[in-house]
């Protein structure tokens, strides 16, 4: 899990990366834009640095990208062979059949969800457990 | 800080620089300005050049706590340069790293950080080692040098007085979200406990907020949608109640996410979009952007 954090990280850096590349745009000359440090966009772009959420707004409104345009291919990167085989085997099955797989995919979010305790008062003395 | 005692000086000039640091933690700064602008009218009419850089300094720093601090670089520079007097110069370097670092110029307010540190190491002023261990950590971690940071944090808990609760539990604050990126959960959890009930318990609600929305992150992190929905609502409602722009944004962000993670379209929608009316309006695309993309690895609410 960590480990695809990690990626995650790692592949957005790499995106912004190929969007300076692809707008002709030198390390220095995107940081100047942004009002960061060169260093830091260089730690971005290989996912080691993180950004207040000004600095990101900054980042993508720099590129004036739709959310799809930004975030397609890192899905398509993130998606590993089992997701692609269970996507294709979904794509198989009769329609019906594909909203009972939906119903029992937010029944299994549910029950998630419902095991974690709802009876927290930040006010207590309570820690986590 | 300000307000530790400086051995040898006139008990006249003292009581106004301990007046106006008390006024600094009361968070009435132009009133502090004011107390360490008669405190160097002191100094100057009594012509000791020393106790004049002394209040300079002091009234450097409830300016740049007032976003006027530009103008006073210039002179805490020269202190700083002329090196007369060592508990001056690590002053002066305290704030220019302050200036910067309120800035978001952390690499210049690190350079300024150090030397206030090794100026605290050659006085053998412990509390003045450990807010400047504090103030490298700070920087360090806005900077995204998180292990670093944590090593500058513990330091500073190690060495800050039992007395200095507020400053504690900004450290405890500080060093328990490191810990948390850092994926320490549960050093993390304890640490951001510990200060959020120290605060709530001597009254200083006025900083309680980020401790509370640090602990809203953790349960993120944790997994614990839920409860992070619970505590970041309390904290919005107290950063709300003490103006701490800052928090409030990120709360919105986390609150928005924690909404998100719990299948609430509607509320993540609410949330996202306050952030995007109050703070970004402009990005129109922005709820839904963060309703899709899960930002969090990205974000460092401490930058």
């Amino acid at each position: 899990m960590a480990t695809q954090k990690v990626r995650q990280i790692q592949l957005v850096g790499r995106k912004i990366r190929e969007l300076r590349k692809e707008h002709k745009l030198t390390q220095v000359e995107l940081s100047q834009r942004l009002g960061i440090q060169q260093s830091d966009l260089s730690r971005m772009e290989q996912g080691e640095y993180r950004v207040s959420l000004d600095t990101l707004f900054r980042i993508l409104a720099e590129f004036q990208m739709s959310i799809g345009e930004f975030f397609d291919e890192l899905a398509q990167e993130s998606i590993t062979p089992r997701g692609v085989r269970l996507v294709q085997q979904f794509n198989t099955l009769p329609h019906e059949a594909q909203r009972e797989v939906e119903d029992f995919i937010a029944f299994k979010r549910s029950v998630q969800h419902r095991t974690e305790p709802a009876d927290f008062d930040p006010d207590s003395e309570e820690e986590p457990k | 800080m300000i307000g530790d005692m400086v051995e040898g000086i006139p008990s006249a000039f003292e009581e106004l620089r301990v007046r106006g640091a008390h006024a600094i933690e009361a968070g009435h700064l132009e009133a502090a300005e004011q107390l360490f602008e008669e405190a160097l009218a002191w100094a100057r009419e009594h012509g000791d050049s020393n106790l004049v850089d002394l209040a300079l300094c002091n009234r450097a720093a409830a300016a740049i706590d007032l976003g006027r601090g530009e103008r006073e670089l210039p002179r805490l520079r020269e202190i700083l340069m002329r090196g007369a007097d060592p508990v001056n110069c690590r002053i002066a370097a305290y704030n220019i790293a302050r200036h910067y670092d309120l800035n978001k110029q952390f690499k210049k307010a690190l350079f300024y950080a150090q030397i206030a540190r090794d100026r605290s190491e050659h006085l053998g002023r412990q509390e003045w080692l450990a807010s400047s261990h504090n103030q490298i950590g700070s920087l360090l971690l806005a900077e995204s040098f998180f292990e670093k940071a944590c090593g500058e944090f513990e330091q500073a808990l190690a060495l800050s007085s039992e007395d200095a609760a507020v400053r504690r539990a900004m450290i405890k604050d500080n060093l328990g979200y490191s810990y948390i990126v850092l994926g320490r959960m549960k050093e993390g959890f304890r640490l951001l406990f510990d200060s959020y009930r120290s605060l709530r318990r001597i009254g200083a609600t006025r900083y309680a907020a980020e401790p509370r929305a640090s602990l809203c992150f953790a349960y993120l992190e944790a997994g614990r949608p839920r409860r992070a929905l619970l505590c970041g609502r309390s904290a919005l409602a107290l950063a709300e109640a003490e103006g701490v722009v800052v928090a409030i944004k990120n709360l919105l962000y986390l609150l928005g996410e924690a909404a998100n993670l719990l299948d609430d379209l509607d509320l993540a929608r609410d949330y996202f979009s306050r952030l995007q009316r109050e703070f970004y309006p402009d990005a129109g695309y922005l709820p839904d952007f963060l309703l899709a993309i899960d930002v969090r690895k990205l974000i460092n609410l401490k930058a």
